[in-house]
């Protein structure tokens, strides 16, 4: 123990130290035994002269506590760690860069098609039809227009009579059942 | 960042050895709070082990809004309330305040706590510990009041002193070198009669 290791620990009793020198007196503390009985026997001058001591008497709790202390927890910062993961990188940054670029290529070819494709650009109609006369059963399909239409009147109409049958034997009267009537064709 | 601050990160980081530093730091502030309500000193012992059991396992929440003796002095008061109330004694209804805990001169508030003999042996200190300031140096004698009394920092002595830090610093240690043994031959004469 020198005179300037002692006077780190009277520093260290009025919390003046910093950096390196708070490093070595700590150490000194714990690794020393004439300076850890040098630093009480300053911080126990310090606290009579503030009247935080009513005796003489040299009271060491760290040695009343070890025993205790022993046997609680040692802290970590894992709890922060554990926040801080959800936002770090597994994968290195060029690559996730790379991955995102591509993604976001992809997206924009996509939006980009979509809006050059002209509108209503649905198989037309006549195409259709014959699609329909070469096969037997009928076949329903979307117009210009957003209505559905049965290609054949003989198929429509046998519709038309089993919805309406439909609506008036159902039992349950009541918009809905008006509603389905009326939003097939204005004519029912 | 205060060194109280920095050892309480350390503890919160996994250093147990950084709670021992402020044990040592506190442990005679904390046990006599206690005594002020306890009055026994033993029993005030155990109630400051128990109150800095108390205090590491609350550390983890500790976020410096306060400074850390202010905090300690909070559970220290608590625990010994707590205590008197297990043992269906009655608190004093005398409290000081925590934020009277960081003051200096907070101790007068207790006073009325302290036994006769324990006045005396106080008194006793006090004037061991004037006489030893009235024999140093003058300029000695003004840094360890500055800092003791006033409540100076190193750096604000440095300028009312118009000296280096260093070299208040190393006047604050040969103060408080030269009192620590003047209270050590009072000490040896106590045991010698």
């Amino acid at each position: 123990m020198t005179a300037n290791h002692n006077e780190l620990l009277s520093a260290l009793v009025d919390g003046e130290l910093q950096g390196k020198e708070l490093e070595l007196a700590l150490n000194l503390i714990h690794t020393n035994d004439d300076a850890r009985s040098q630093w009480q026997r300053f911080q126990r001058t310090s606290d009579i002269m503030h009247g935080h001591s009513l005796s003489l008497d040299n009271i060491d709790l760290t040695t009343l506590l070890s025993q205790r202390l022993s046997q609680e927890p040692i802290y970590s910062s894992a709890s922060d760690d554990k926040t801080a993961k959800i936002f770090t990188f597994t994968k290195p940054i060029w690559k996730q860069a790379a991955s995102l670029a591509v993604a976001a290529s992809i997206g924009a070819l996509a939006v980009v098609g979509v809006m050059n494709k002209p509108e209503n650009q649905l198989i037309p109609i006549t195409t259709q039809v014959a699609a329909v006369e070469t096969t037997a059963a009928p076949i329903i399909t979307a117009q210009n227009s957003k209505r559905w239409t049965v290609s054949e009147q003989d198929v429509e109409h046998r519709l038309d009579t089993y919805l309406v049958d439909h609506n008036e034997y159902t039992g349950a009267s009541g918009v809905f059942s008006y509603a389905r009537v009326v939003s097939y064709d204005e004519g029912q | 960042m205060s060194v109280d601050l920095e050892l309480v990160q350390r503890v919160q980081a996994g250093d147990k050895k950084a709670f021992d530093v402020l044990i040592m730091k506190y442990q005679q502030r904390i046990v006599h709070v206690i005594t002020g309500f306890v009055h026994d000193p033993v029993e005030a012992l155990d109630v400051a082990q128990e109150a800095f059991i108390k205090a590491y396992r609350a550390i983890p929440n500790f976020r410096g809004d306060s400074a850390f003796y202010t905090w300690l002095y909070r559970i220290a008061i608590n625990t010994a309330k707590n205590h008197l109330t297990a043992r269906s004694r009655r608190p004093p209804a005398v409290d000081v305040d925590a934020m009277d805990a960081t003051n200096y001169y907070d101790a007068a508030e207790l006073k009325e706590f302290e036994t006769p003999e324990s006045s005396l042996a106080t008194d006793e200190l006090q004037m061991v510990i004037h006489q030893a300031i009235e024999s140093l140096p003058e300029d000695t004698a003004t840094a360890i009041k500055l800092r003791e009394l006033d409540g100076m920092s190193y750096e604000e002595i440095a300028q009312v002193m118009d000296c280096p830090i260093g070299t208040v610093r190393s006047r604050i240690f040969r103060a408080r070198e030269s009192i620590e043994q003047q209270i050590q031959e009072t000490m040896n004469e106590g045991e010698q009669q």
